[in-house]
Formats: structure tokens, sequence, C-alpha cells
């Protein structure tokens, strides 16, 4: 022990001088660690910013356009329609029209300085124009020199956005499209230092200091605009000390390596101006579209100053919900511009004794939930969803507004009065309606039910119900295709049928009006929509020949080949069936439906376009003669109730009522010459909703059709080749003459016209007035 | 919906768009149409034939189609042609179908530029789309029908390219 006790106090004292050498190297070890740790940090955060700062710094919302409203001499488009259009587009009266974005009615003319913008294929520059109107059409258009133009493309409409999941939006300015006032203002207000400091103002620190202290309170803040973007960027809201620190380092770290224009862009777009329910407003470059529904470049002085104060609070300073406390705030921003002379004093006087300027808060952008619903999926096809959420991308749609908002009203209004006359259940019944633009495809308005703001099930895209007699057409196609069998003359029997099924069964198809009427010809079996002679001939030229025809008509979905199917035991939705009656408004082109012209990215590249394209599916001839029959179908069969809403003559309407076992499903197709189509009713639950397709469904189509009346060209089919036309008896399906009482003239593919006369037209000429006597 | 034609300029996109780009180049690589091939006939592009009065049948069109923005649109699409820019030129030949859709001119029109870009079915099928539209215009057919040779012959189908410019010169003999 005692060997022990000495050995270590002579340890002791050698071990002190150990120490003091050892805790000099830790000191030393220590500061050098904490230096490189320091260092460390540094880096890090050097590393942080300069990868966040120049990599991807938003994700930005995609917009989604309407299409672009074209005005030429002689498009069906009113003054009311244009002037709607400028209103959406947020372009306001002012006499003279003098800056981009404002318009001035002069009597039966409209002054329009329109805006500039980056389409697809090029810009449209700003230009002042005058367009003179002629009833619902544009007469002609002047130039400002005097000239005359031939087209003019208006901005089109931002109708929706695809947000990401955090719900931040902005609209990204570049620092050249800011107003230099508005910079020169926040400047002024928020950082005076701004273009001195090197993130830091030690000065604005003191300044603020001094005024707290005065106050007892926390009362200034002493953050450069650069710490503000830091703080917003990269920090929470936390105010820690630690956080001070940090924030004061990355912000000199940041003006290490950035310009000042570059680190002010970034904050312009950065900063946090209001909240629109679950969408944060960020960026000047979509506040000044939120409260003043116009874009940066136009805002005048109180407006800029109103913004500008909206920085430190835009809760506290909101000028829709307080603007008393906003109008303060503005004020005292202007005081403050005219005090460091920003702006001279008269000029901040009088800004000061303008009105806040702030438009009614702008619909949600959710508008369309259906149609943004179809063009969402058609990108899904190229593009990932993180990417449609993130990547600023610039849609261009085929919505047409007037048009979307014609068919709401159809629908809704249609829907109601259904409700009201046959006393169903009060919000029972539900709808959809498809509008395609009958040459192109293209898709002008989906309505997904009867509230088209809902965003919920989507029954234009995916409610999946038979067809009824919408099929039947097919069946006439894939009979007439064989012109020595079948015409539009030939008489079939409408008499009690039976079929034996390979399950033993029996299928008996009756007609709707539960009647047999004996022989009639084709194309009245097709008007009247008889389901017996449908079947008989169905039957004869088989189901596999109708399944044919739906597929090329563009029917995807697998079809199962029982007889049932030819009278309309297939479902299909009604986007599904507007496609498939886009072929035969074509004359047998199939046209794929599109909701979607063009993507460009953030900067206005393009990025991909969806062209128009058409295949060639059917025998144009055939093609022919059902539309021909179609018309038929308007004019005088199941569709003669269109006459209440539409010159269905005029207009030769062509289409096609469906009506489901037990009504549940209420179907109408048809289209004119420019315009396509499809109306369904029935309930989600599937229940019967006791309307046929005429009682249904082709009101709604009426209703939306006549909405669009002044913009509707008529159906005038181009004959094809091969096609002859003769008069016809009925009764006989044989050849007519003047003699015959109801005969109708039909188109028949060349050489399968009957020969035969019919008896009333047998007789030769001087015996027939004769037999007329006696008969 | 068919795939998109892509025309991917600058790399302008931002680097986390890098995926999408992948996606987008890939997507391209599978549609990209092959390099235009020089016709034995002349230009690729011919001038554009006036455009046809309305349709020969049926019912006149409550409005004609205004001739000014069409003929306006077409010289566009011709500009963007001579810049070599065929996709550009087809945006402005559709954006004129837009207005006058029953066109068959504009039909063809279009068919021409798909057929500089090699994309011999849509050019096909949108000279019959042209011919359907104005069966009875003969000169215009001819020309449908020796575009639709092209295309047939581009493709490897030469019984087909023989049966079109037959039909091709019954119509030349008939209207010359």
């Amino acid at each position: 022990m005692a060997r022990g006790r000495r050995r270590r106090r002579r340890g002791r004292r050698r071990g002190a001088r150990r120490r003091a050498g050892w805790r000099r190297r830790i000191a030393l070890r220590a500061a050098v660690l904490g230096l490189l740790a320091l260092a460390a940090w540094v880096a890090w955060l050097d590393l942080r910013i300069r990868s966040e700062f120049e990599g991807r710094r938003w994700e930005l919302p995609a917009s989604v356009y309407a299409r672009p409203l074209e005005l030429y001499e002689g498009a069906a488009v009113g003054r009311e329609a244009v002037l709607g259009e400028l209103r959406r587009l947020g372009y306001r009266p002012v006499p003279g029209a003098p800056r981009p974005g404002t318009y001035a009615l002069e009597g039966a003319r409209l002054r329009l300085h329109t805006r500039r913008f980056r389409f697809w294929d090029r810009e449209e520059p700003p230009r002042r124009v005058t367009v003179r109107f002629a009833g619902a059409r544009v007469a002609g258009l002047a130039t400002s020199g005097g000239g005359t133009l031939a087209l003019l493309r208006l901005e089109p409409a931002l109708v929706g956005k695809f947000y990401p999941r955090h719900r931040e939006d902005r609209v990204l300015v570049r620092l050249d499209q800011v107003p230099r006032l508005l910079v020169d203002a926040l400047v002024a207000v928020e950082d005076r230092g701004f273009w001195r400091h090197h993130g830091v103002d030690p000065r604005a620190i003191a300044r603020a200091l001094w005024a707290d202290i005065r106050a007892g309170a926390l009362v200034q803040g002493g953050s450069t605009l650069t710490q503000q973007l830091v703080k917003n960027f990269f920090l929470g809201g936390e105010r820690t000390l630690r956080r001070k620190a940090t924030e004061a380092v990355m912000a000199l770290l940041l003006e290490l390596h950035y310009s000042k224009e570059e680190i002010l862009e970034a904050y312009l777009n950065e900063v946090y101006l209001g909240q629109d329910g679950p969408r944060a407003i960020h960026g000047f470059g979509l506040a000044s579209r939120f409260y003043f529904g116009r874009p940066l470049e136009e805002l005048d002085l109180p407006r800029i100053a109103l913004l500008v104060g909206l920085v430190k609070g835009p809760s506290y300073y909101d000028p829709r919900r307080h603007p008393r406390r906003a109008r303060e705030r503005r004020d005292l921003v202007l005081r403050l511009l005219a005090e460091r002379g920003v702006v001279g004093r008269a000029e901040a006087a009088r800004a000061a004794r303008a009105p806040l300027g702030v438009v009614p808060r702008p619909p949600a952008l959710a508008e369309y939930p259906a149609f943004m619903d179809l063009v969402r999926r058609q990108l899904a096809r190229e593009y990932r969803e993180e990417d449609l959420r993130s990547q600023g991308l610039r849609i261009f749609t085929t919505l047409d507004p007037l048009v979307q908002a014609a068919a709401e009203r159809a629908l809704t209004r249609g829907i109601a009065a259904l409700e009201r006359a046959r006393g169903l259940p009060r919000g029972s019944l539900q709808g959809a309606v498809v509008v395609l633009d009958a040459g192109t495809g293209e898709a002008l308005a989906v309505v997904g039910g009867r509230d088209p703001r809902y965003a919920g099930f989507d029954r234009a895209l995916d409610a999946r119900r038979p067809v009824g007699s919408l099929v039947k057409p097919a069946v006439y196609l894939a009979a007439l295709a064989h012109p020595e069998r079948w015409t539009l003359a030939t008489l079939v029997e409408d008499e009690p049928l039976e079929v034996p099924l390979e399950d033993g069964g029996v299928w008996a198809p009756r007609n709707y009006d539960e009647r047999f009427r004996g022989p009639v010809p084709l194309y009245r079996a097709l008007a009247e929509s008889l389901n017996v002679p449908t079947a008989r001939v169905g039957l004869e030229v088989g189901v596999p020949a109708v399944v044919d025809v739906l597929r090329r008509l563009g029917v995807r979905r697998p079809l199962r080949p029982y007889p049932a199917l030819l009278l309309g035991a297939v479902s299909l939705t009604p986007l599904e069936a507007a496609g498939a009656y886009l072929t035969l408004a074509t004359g047998g082109f199939r046209t794929p439906v599109r909701a979607t012209r063009a993507v460009l990215t953030a900067e206005g590249e393009p990025l991909s376009r969806y062209p128009l394209e058409t295949e060639a599916v059917l025998d144009p001839r055939v093609v022919f003669l059902v539309d021909h029959a179609l018309q038929r179908v308007a004019r005088e069969g199941t569709a003669r109730g269109l006459a209440r809403y539409l010159p269905v003559e005029r207009l030769g309407i062509a289409g096609k009522t469906g009506t489901t076992d037990d009504l549940r499903d209420s179907w109408f197709a048809g289209f004119t010459g420019n315009r396509l189509a499809v109306v369904w009713l029935g309930r989600d639950d599937n229940a019967p909703v006791g309307l046929s397709g005429a009682a249904g469904a082709l009101q709604v189509w009426g209703r939306l059709m006549a909405g669009l009346l002044p913009t509707l060209t008529p159906f005038a089919p181009v004959e094809p080749e091969g096609i002859e036309w003769a008069r016809i008896d009925p009764v006989s399906g044989l050849r007519a003459d003047g003699g015959c009482a109801g005969s109708v003239e039909l188109p028949f593919i060349a050489g399968s016209a009957p020969v035969e006369r019919a008896p009333c037209a047998g007789a030769p000429g001087p015996l027939r007035w004769l037999r007329r006597i006696f008969d | 919906m068919a795939a998109p034609h892509l025309r991917l300029t600058r790399p302008t996109v931002l680097p986390a768009a890098l995926p999408l780009l992948a996606v987008l180049a890939a997507a391209g690589c599978a549609t990209a149409p092959p390099a235009p091939v020089a016709e034995p006939g002349g230009a690729p592009m011919e001038e554009a034939p006036a455009p046809s009065p309305g349709a020969p049948s049926g019912a006149p069109p409550a409005v004609p189609p205004a001739r000014g923005p069409v003929l306006a649109l077409l010289d566009e699409a011709r500009a963007a042609e001579r810049a070599g820019d065929l996709e550009g030129a087809a945006a402005s030949v559709e954006r004129a179908l837009r207005i006058a859709p029953r066109d068959a001119a504009l039909w063809h029109r279009l068919a021409r530029i798909r057929l500089a870009q090699g994309l011999w079915r849509q050019a096909e099928s949108l000279a019959r789309r042209s011919l359907a539209l104005a069966p009875r215009d003969r000169a215009l057919a001819a020309r449908n029908w020796r575009l639709i040779a092209r295309a047939r012959r581009a493709r490897g189908d030469r019984a087909g390219a023989r049966e079109a410019e037959r039909r091709a010169l019954a119509l030349e003999g008939a209207a010359g």
C-alpha cells in the first residue's frame, strides 16, 4: 500500500505537468475541432444554400388554360361573349383602352388593347384592335393604324391549377417584369440598406434595438430582405438565438454567392402574401392577381403600396377582411415613401385618396373539376403526377368556357325541371354531359354531375352505364355494309321473336311500346328505335360483325358478343359514347377525343403537343346512310321532341335516344355540323328514374344546343361517291313515284336501290290518275 | 389519345425537372418521326393549293367559312415550314381547321406536313379525310391519291401505292 501511495504521489507530480500539457492540448484540439466544426457547419450551410438556391427553388403548380378565343370576321362570337371573356381575363374598361389589359366600348365597336402572351407556336404581341360586331358575330377587326387584321387570338383564361401537396401557389416573375416603383418601395419600407449591406445590416439592428428599448417592447425588426428570405427559404418561424445566428450566417453566405438582383428576385417570388382557403398566396406576381385581378406590370402606386404593406402581416392587414387596417397600413407606407424620397409628396397624397382597388376574391380555380379530371387523365399517360404538381407546366386545353357554361346550365336546370314535372324526389336525379367539337374531337365541355362545381364522382368519365338504343347505329352500320342484302328501304319483320340461348334460356326482345308493326323499312326501324327489327337484323348480320363495328367506332372496352348486346347491353361512360358518335359525325373517321392541345415548361418552352389525328375506319357510303337515318330520328323519329328547342330541319340534327330496362338510364347522343353532345341521366344507385331517352336526356340536350344556337352550323354531310337517291314507298319498300302518298327520298349505295315499282306507282302515266280516282 | 409530338429544345428546365425530361425524352424516342425524306417529285412541301370553296354537296352552311383568317394561318404555316418548323406549321393548319373544319384543302395541307415529317399513316388518313370532304374536286383528289401513294410506298406497301397511283392517274387524265 505504502509503495503504492508513493508511486501515486510521484505520479501526481508528473501527472500535474502532464495534465497541464493535456489541457493545453485539449484546448487546442477543442479549438481546432471547434473551428473545424464551425467550418463544417458553415460549409454545410453553404452547400445547402447553394444547392437549394440553385436547384429547384419552388414547386410550382401547373397552370391550366382554357382555349384562347379567336376573333375573326364571321366568327360566331357576339359582343356579350367577348365581354364575358375579357372579364374572365381581368381586362378593365378604360376610355380609349390605353394600356394592355384594357378595353373600351364605343357604341357597336369594342376597342381592345391585348396583353402579350406566349402560346405554343409563338408569342402574341400586345395589339390595339377595334372589333366590330353584327348581331352575334364579329363583323371585322381593324388595327389602330387603320389596317385590317385577319385574326386575333386573345390570351386564354386560366381555369385551373394542379397544386403541389403543400398547396403553395405563386406566379413567378422576373425582376425585369417587376415595376421599378415596387422594388424601390419594398426596399424603402423593409430594408433601407439593402443595396449596401452584406446580408446583415448592423445599423438597422442598432436602430431596431434603440426603438425597442425606447418602446420597452419588440416593435421593430432589424432583419434585412436577405435574412427574411433565408428565414422563409431554409428555416422555420422559430425565434431562438441559435436560429438568429444561423440566419445571419446564411444571409452572409447568400450575399457572398449571389447578386443583389438574384436575391431580390427570389424574395419577390418567395414572400408569403395571403391565404385563399387551403391555398397559400406567395410572391408579388400571384398576389397582384389575387388582390387586384391583373398582372404585376399593370399596378399603380396605391396598389403597389398596399402590397408592400402586406409583407408585414398578410392576414392582419388582409384588405378583404380588414379593409380599414389595410388602408391605414397602405397610407403609412405611402407617407414613408414620400419621406424617403421614393415618390413625391403630392403623388403620395393623391394615392392615399384612391380606394384600395381590391377585386372580389376570385373563384378558387376549381370551377371545372370534371374537365380537369379529363385533362389530368390524358396527361397522366406522359407525365408523372408529381411533375404535374410541381414543375409549373403550362397546359393548354380545349375547354370552351362558353360551351361549358351552357352545358352546366342545361344539365342543372333540365334536371330540376324534370324532377318537378315528373314528381321525382328532389335531388335524386343525376346526370352528365360531354360536348365535343364535331370536326376535330376536341372536348369543349365536361359536366360530371348536377352540381358542376362538386369535385367528387365524375359521371362523365366514370359512370359506366348500359347504353340501350345508343348502340343501334352500330347494328345498322354492320348490316348496310352488305348492300346486296340490306338497304335503308329493306323491310324487316316487326313480329314476336324468340331466340334460344346457349344457356337454355330464351331471348325474346320486345319493343318499347310493346306493340308489333309488321314489316317496316330499315330506316324507320332505326328512326323509331324498334327493338325487334333491330334484333332480327343484328342476328342475321351476326353479333361479331356488330362488335367489330363498335371497335371501329372507337369502343375499347371488352364486349361480350351475346344477342343482348344488339339492344344495348353494352356499358359505356358518356365520354366513351361521345367518342363513338364522333366517328359518325366525321363520316367514318375515328378521331381521338382530346382535352389538351399542348404543354409548355414554366419558361414557355414547348414540351409536348397533342396533334389532330384521324383514321378512316368505316366505308363513308355506309356512314352516310346511317347518318341520314339518324337525321330522320330527329326529324320524325324518337327525337322529334327536339323541335321544341331547336330548328331541327335547318340544323340537320342527327341523333339517337337510348333507354335501358325499367327506365334506369336515359341517354341522348347527337350532333350538328360543328357540335356533338352526349347526355346521360340516371341515379347513382342505379334505381329506375322513369325517364326514357326522349323524356329525359333529350330535353337536356335540347336545352344545351338551344343555348349554343347562334354558334351552331348545320350537319350537311358531304355525299360520298357511289351514292344514289331513290323515292321509296315505305309500305312496300319499293320504288315510288308522285302517285304514292307518304313516299320518302332515301340514299342508297349505288346499284342497291330497289328497281321494282311499288303497287302505288306501278301503273304507267295515263292509267295512274284513273286509278287514283278509284282508290 | 395518341402519343404527343415532343419538341424538346433548350434544356431550360431546372435540374429537379430532369426526371421529367428523361421521361419525355424517352417518350420522344418512341414517337419521334424519322427525318423527312427528299421526294423525287420536287421539294417536300409545295405551295398550298388555294383552299377549296365550301363543300360541293349538301345544304350550304349558314355562314360561309371565313377565308381571311384561314389564309393568314396558311401564310403562317408556310413561314414555319420554311424555317424548318414542321410541327409549328401543323399547329397553324390545325388552327385553321378549327375555323373551317370542312375545308378539304386544309386537310390535304396537314397531310402534306405529316408526310414531310415521315408520319406515313397519319398522312394517308388525313388525305383520306380530305378526299371524303371534296370527292368531286378531281384536282385535289388526284393530289390526295398521289400523297397516299407516297405514304404507302414509304411504308413498304407497294401494291397499295400502285393502286393509289392508278387512281391519281385516272383523275389526272380525266382532269386534263
